[in-house]
Order: structure tokens, then C-alpha cells, then sequence
């Protein structure tokens, strides 16, 4: 598939712009990574999209509504499934080494069980998965749907398990747009390249969440808050010594 | 536009006649002052170089006024900020003229941090006949002096000088992209990512914020401020652009804090030409009040558009400087070319546009007529006094003599700065570390 190729070509191109851009001359340009980011965000979503209809076409149709069902359930309940944790805490422990930001480790078992559920509530209303059944029998030959992008990041996040990582932060990057959902998806789809550039970030980046939250706020138009915004909440509230930094530039 | 080519290579490295350029000698912005007489021109490395247009002379009447060196000084240094452990780079990002008042010149330069203002003023006397010091500046001994002298003022060679009357400083957390001087010649405005602020040209410890666009969470950040510029005539009235290509105009009457505008200009987007990078690529770069304060021009990274202060909706003119490159935009990120700040020039009259492109081509469009042309500012490709040969790039296919194909564009060569003379046919065109001034053909 052409598209996610080039996506996560793309992607990775972003995230090495992003990390040049701490060493550049003269600081951080907020201008450029602001760009940058919505690039890496259009990149992630087609990138998904694209995989979730690679998947679809070989789960058939019958049982891609069965995960919309259990999406349903799941997106109800409070945020910390016990498949979820017990995936995460293996990455967890492993992000933490390589962070050089030294997570509490506190934080990181805080965190792991709220972040599925907010790649789960990305966009912060649940009624993303009824876009998404329109979505997945579209298949892959959509522009970048931004409206979309949650379903999709939440389905990906639901069928690997594995994949998800506490939420990675940087103090340095100021608008601090790229999620760490961004960097675990590439993970699942190609390890070897993505981790490699996760090692070298060290440190971790805040997520997108919140801001995917306000876009989608604005984009979608019914946004049924619920369970998403709570979890939004919780996850700011454990960001919160990441974004006085952040504030701070 | 029939051009004739006074090719001014000034070149301000030290190796002149050597093909490379050090970076600190690239040009980063080109400004005339209100009458035309004096271009000045900033670079990468915090200078400044002033040129003045030589009086014309009734024995070479051909030789229209060109322009000089008159002045060059060191505006900004590299600084180091301790406390985010940031070096503040000392490029000169814009200059804008003040209106002349008296026998000095007044501008405003500015880095990413910092705006100074700078006197420029003429020195042709110097007092001479020192009772207490010599000629040479060395104290005399007192016991030497048998009588009393007053000193006099007698001629000496013309002597430039540019002194710093006022530095703006620590007014801004992000980087100043534009200044922008006030018609009252009282005030100007300075602008970051985020915040605008208004300052008195005479005030350097305080300065007023009008507009704030920061989130109170800064991962909520959509969209950061590119350029801004007050309304020719009317004091009270600014506009700013966007990273999202919009436009607001705000008046600041209305209220202290301006963050609701007046008028908000935004053409909706084309479903049919979204990709990867069309939140890049409508992203403004520059925007320009028309003279007469009727119109705005904004420029993005492939158009110029004209807009039109009493219509909101839309742009009332639309310009394709190269559209040749949006198949390209792959690879203009990877090279990291689809973030240059193209900037946009009106002529003295409002008729025709002008803005920098690749292969240190730039392009003129006339609005009249809807004619466009392509010109290239480069040493081997114009003699001088040449008449500038139109340049066409071709998209694919059969390539026609003198044509140039997308594929051999050099992209290392921008012209991303540019201005016109207020009244005359002139332009200077500026052109990585050289500075071309074109003017109209004298027959």
C-alpha cells in the first residue's frame, strides 16, 4: 500500500524534523513545529486509516462489527481495562528506561491504564466509533479524514493491546503537539525504525490528546463527551509538571 | 515590463569574487525608505548595510541614480539567554524606516528578541584647536599652555555614522517575525508567534500587548500569528495573519486587548486539493497594506492573493506564483523549502504585485492587464544594462529552448525578499547573499 508507505515515510521525516529543531540555532522555532505536527498528525491518520482497512479486508466485515461492539462497551467504562494494564506495564517499565525525563514510576502505572483510554477517546467523543463503522467500509482510498482520525487511532489502539505506552513528554518542544500515540502506533507497524527514533528522542513528547480534543471539538459535530473527557482530564493532571515546562518557553 | 539590469552585485563577504556565500552574509530583509532614497538591507549576521541613490547628474543622464553604499554597521549581536540556555540568533528578520523628520534617518531593526532604533546621521565638520588636547585626542600638559584658543568648526570628509537611540527589549517569549511602524509616527507594533505589542518610539521599558493569542494550555495551540502591519492611514487599524490563512483586521478603538477583530478574512479551503501539507502550504507568510489602504496582499507558500478590506469572504484576486510545485511537496518538506517565507511587494501605484520564487526567479503581476512575468536575478544569466529576458518554467513534457523544467529548478536559491522604490520603477531584489536593483528601461 502506497499510502502508508509514504505516511509513515512521512511520519518519520516529521519526528526527525521535530528532534533537529531542539538543536537548531536560535531555539525552538514555534511556527515550524506547529506545522511540523499537523503534518505528523495528517500522516498518523491516513497511515491508520490505511491499516485498519488492510486489516478489515482480511477480518471480513462481520467481524469488524464485532469490534465496534466491544469498542462500545469499552468506550464506556472507566478508563484502565485489565488486558490493558497488564500489557502496558511490561512497555511501561521499558519506556521508563529509555526516558530520560524519569518518570515516577507512580506516574507511569498512573498513566498506563488512562492512556488507552484516551487513544480510545482521542477525539473525546465516543460517538467517533459511528463514524468509524462508515469508516471502515469506505476502506482506504480516503483523503486524510480528520474527523475520522480518532475511530481509527482508538481501533488500532484496541486491537493490538499491546502497543500502548504511557505518554511520552518533551519539556522542550513548546507546542508539544506529537502524541505519543503517534510514536506507539508506528511501533506496532514497523518497531525497528520508529523505536530507534524513540531512543533518540529519550525524553518523551505530551500528547496530542488535549489538542485533538479541542480540534475534534470544533470539527465534530455531535461530540458526546462522556467518559472521554474525564479521561482527558486525568491524563492533563498527571501532565501537569510537563506543561508548566512547556508553558514556561 | 521592459527592465534594464543594473546589476549591483553587492556582496558583502569578505571573497567577493568566490561562488559561496557565508551564511552570515545572506540578505534577510530589504526595505526602502518612504522617499525611495535610501535601501537598506539586513542579514543573517545582525548587520546592517544602507545604500543611498546618487544624486542625478546632468553629464551621464543615462545613468539614472544608482545606488551606494552609505552606511553599514552592526545592528544586533548573537546573545545568550541563561535562563532557557537559548542562544538568540542575531538575524536581522526586519527593518522598517521611519518617516524623515529632520537631517538624520530613523529606523527600526529587529532580531528574534530584541528592536533597535537606529540614527543614521551625516558628519562633514569637525571642531579643531583643542585647548586641553591635541589633534591626535592626547591630553596635553597643562604647564605647556600659554594661550587661549576657541575651537572651530572646520570641514572634514563625509563621515556616516549610525548610532542605537532606543533598544526594545524583553517584550517578547517567542520569536518577532515583523515590526510595523504607525502612521501617527508616535507608535509601532512588534510581532511574536503569539502576542502583538504596541510600543512609543520614545519608550523602551514598557509596552502595551494588543493582541494574545496564546491558550491558556499550550498543547492547545492550533495556530500562531505570521505577520502583521498597520493600516497605512488609518492609525487605529492593524491586521494580522495566520499559520491557518486568515486574516483579521482589528481596530484598536474597540477595545485595549484586541483579540476580537473587526474583520476576519479567510477563503474556505479546496476539498478537491487537500494532501499532507495543505495546512502548510496555506499558512501566510507575509501580508501587505495596498498604498492607498484600499486592499491587503498575502502571500502563501503558492499563491499571492489580494484581498479586497470590504470583502471577507474570499480574496478578490488570486495569483499562482508556482503552482509547478505541488506535485512537488514531498520533497520540498524533506528539503525542508515548503517553510520559506516568501514576501510580497506592491508597486508605488497598486497595479502590479511582486513576489520571489526558486532558482532566484521572481515574478510580477500586473493587475490591469492579468499579465504575469517570470525574471531571474543572477549574474551569468543577465549582462548589465541588459534588458531582463522573461524566464518560463515547463511542467513536463516537451521542453521548448529557454525553458526550464521543474526537475533543474535549484531550490538553494530563493528569492524570499524583495521591494519596490514608493514611487519609481525600481526593485531590489535580494537574492541569498546578493543584492540586485533593477530599473526601468530609459530610452
Amino acid at each position: 500500500m502506497e499510502y502508508k508507505v509514504e505516511a509513515h515515510r512521512i511520519m518519520s521525516i516529521s519526528l526527525g524534523k521535530i528532534y533537529n529543531s531542539r538543536v537548531q540555532r536560535g531555539g525552538i522555532k514555534l511556527h515550524k513545529n506547529l506545522l511540523v505536527s499537523l503534518v505528523l498528525r495528517s500522516a498518523r491518520q491516513v497511515y491508520l486509516s490505511d491499516y485498519y482497512a488492510g486489516v478489515c479486508l482480511n477480518a471480513q466485515h462481520i467481524e469488524a462489527k464485532e469490534w465496534e461492539l466491544m469498542d462500545a462497551d469499552r468506550e464506556k467504562l472507566i478508563p484502565a481495562s485489565e488486558r490493558h494494564v497488564g500489557a502496558e506495564d511490561g512497555r511501561a517499565s521499558r519506556l521508563q528506561e529509555k526516558d530520560g525525563d524519569s518518570l515516577d514510576p507512580s506516574d507511569v502505572a498512573v498513566t498506563s491504564p488512562v492512556s488507552p483510554a484516551i487513544s480510545e477517546t482521542q477525539c473525546g467523543s465516543s460517538d467517533c466509533e459511528t463514524d468509524a463503522d462508515a469508516a471502515v467500509t469506505e476502506g482506504d482510498s480516503r483523503q486524510p479524514p480528520k474527523d475520522h482520525a480518532c475511530s481509527h487511532r482508538k481501533r488500532s489502539a484496541e486491537e493490538t493491546g499491546v502497543s500502548e505506552t504511557p505518554v511520552k513528554r518533551t519539556k522542550v518542544t513548546p507546542n508539544a503537539i506529537v502524541a505519543n500515540n503517534e510514536i506507539e502506533e508506528g511501533e506496532e507497524m514497523d518497531t525497528s525504525n520508529v523505536s530507534n527514533l524513540i531512543t533518540i528522542f529519550g525524553s518523551g513528547f505530551s500528547g496530542l490528546l488535549s489538542k485533538d480534543s479541542a480540534k475534534s471539538e470544533s470539527e465534530t459535530d455531535d461530540s458526546d463527551s462522556g467518559s472521554g473527557q474525564i479521561c482527558c482530564e486525568q491524563m492533563l493532571k498527571n501532565l501537569n509538571p510537563w506543561t508548566t515546562a512547556i508553558v514556561a518557553f | 515590463m521592459d527592465e534594464e539590469l543594473d546589476s549591483r552585485k553587492v556582496n558583502n563577504s569578505f571573497l567577493r569574487d568566490h561562488n559561496y556565500a557565508t551564511e552570515a552574509d545572506i540578505i534577510s530583509t530589504v526595505e526602502f525608505n518612504s522617499t525611495g532614497e535610501l535601501l537598506a538591507t539586513g542579514d543573517k549576521g545582525g548587520r546592517v548595510v544602507v545604500f543611498q541613490r546618487e544624486q542625478e547628474s546632468k553629464n551621464q543622464p543615462h545613468r539614472r541614480g544608482e545606488y551606494n553604499v552609505y552606511s553599514t554597521f552592526q545592528s544586533h549581536e548573537p546573545e545568550f539567554d541563561y535562563l532557557k540556555s537559548l542562544e538568540i540568533e542575531e538575524k536581522i528578520n526586519k527593518i522598517r524606516w521611519l518617516p524623515q523628520q529632520n537631517a538624520a534617518y530613523f529606523l527600526l531593526s529587529t532580531n528574534d528578541k530584541t528592536v533597535k532604533l537606529w540614527k543614521i546621521s551625516e558628519r562633514d565638520k569637525r571642531p579643531e584647536g583643542y585647548n586641553l588636547k591635541d589633534e591626535d585626542g592626547r591630553v596635553r600638559d597643562p604647564s605647556t599652555i600659554t594661550a587661549l584658543r576657541v575651537p572651530v568648526l572646520r570641514p572634514m570628509d563625509l563621515m556616516v555614522e549610525a548610532t542605537p537611540r532606543r533598544v526594545f527589549s524583553n517584550a517578547h517569549t517567542y520569536h518577532i517575525n515583523s515590526i510595523s511602524v504607525n502612521s501617527d509616527y508616535e507608535t509601532y507594533m512588534s510581532t511574536d508567534d503569539l502576542r502583538i505589542n504596541l510600543w512609543n518610539l520614545e519608550i523602551t521599558n514598557r509596552s502595551f500587548n494588543i493582541v494574545d493569542i496564546k491558550p491558556a494550555n499550550m498543547e492547545e495551540l492550533t495556530e500562531v500569528i505570521t505577520a502583521a502591519e498597520f493600516h497605512p492611514n488609518h492609525c487605529n487599524t492593524f491586521v494580522y495573519s495566520s499559520s491557518k490563512g486568515s486574516l483579521r483586521l482589528c481596530d484598536m478603538r474597540a477595545a485595549a486587548l484586541c483579540d476580537n477583530h473587526s474583520k476576519f478574512f479567510e477563503e474556505p479551503e479546496d476539498p478537491n486539493n487537500r494532501s499532507f501539507f495543505s495546512e502548510i502550504i496555506s499558512s501566510i507568510s507575509d501580508v501587505k497594506f495596498s498604498h492607498s489602504g484600499r486592499y491587503l496582499m498575502t502571500r502563501d507558500y503558492l499563491t499571492v492573493k489580494v484581498w479586497d478590506l470590504n470583502m471577507e469572504s474570499k480574496p478578490l484576486e488570486t495569483y499562482q506564483v508556482h503552482d509547478y510545485l505541488r506535485s512537488k511537496m514531498c520533497s520540498l518538506y524533506e528539503n525542508d523549502c515548503i517553510f520559506d517565507k516568501f514576501e510580497c511587494v506592491w508597486n508605488g501605484t497598486d497595479s502590479v504585485l511582486m513576489t520571489g520564487s526558486y532558482n532566484n526567479f521572481f515574478r510580477m503581476f500586473d493587475r490591469n492587464t492579468k499579465r504575469d512575468v517570470t525574471l531571474e536575478a543572477s549574474r551569468e544569466n543577465s549582462k548589465p544594462r541588459a534588458i531582463l529576458k522573461p524566464r518560463k518554467v515547463c511542467m513536463g513534457g516537451k521542453r521548448r529552448k529557454d525553458e526550464i523544467s521543474v526537475d533543474s529548478l535549484d531550490f538553494s536559491k530563493k528569492i524570499l525578499h524583495t521591494a519596490w522604490h514608493p514611487s519609481e520603477n525600481i526593485i531590489a531584489v535580494a537574492a541569498t547573499n546578493n543584492l540586485y536593483i533593477f530599473q526601468d528601461k530609459v530610452n
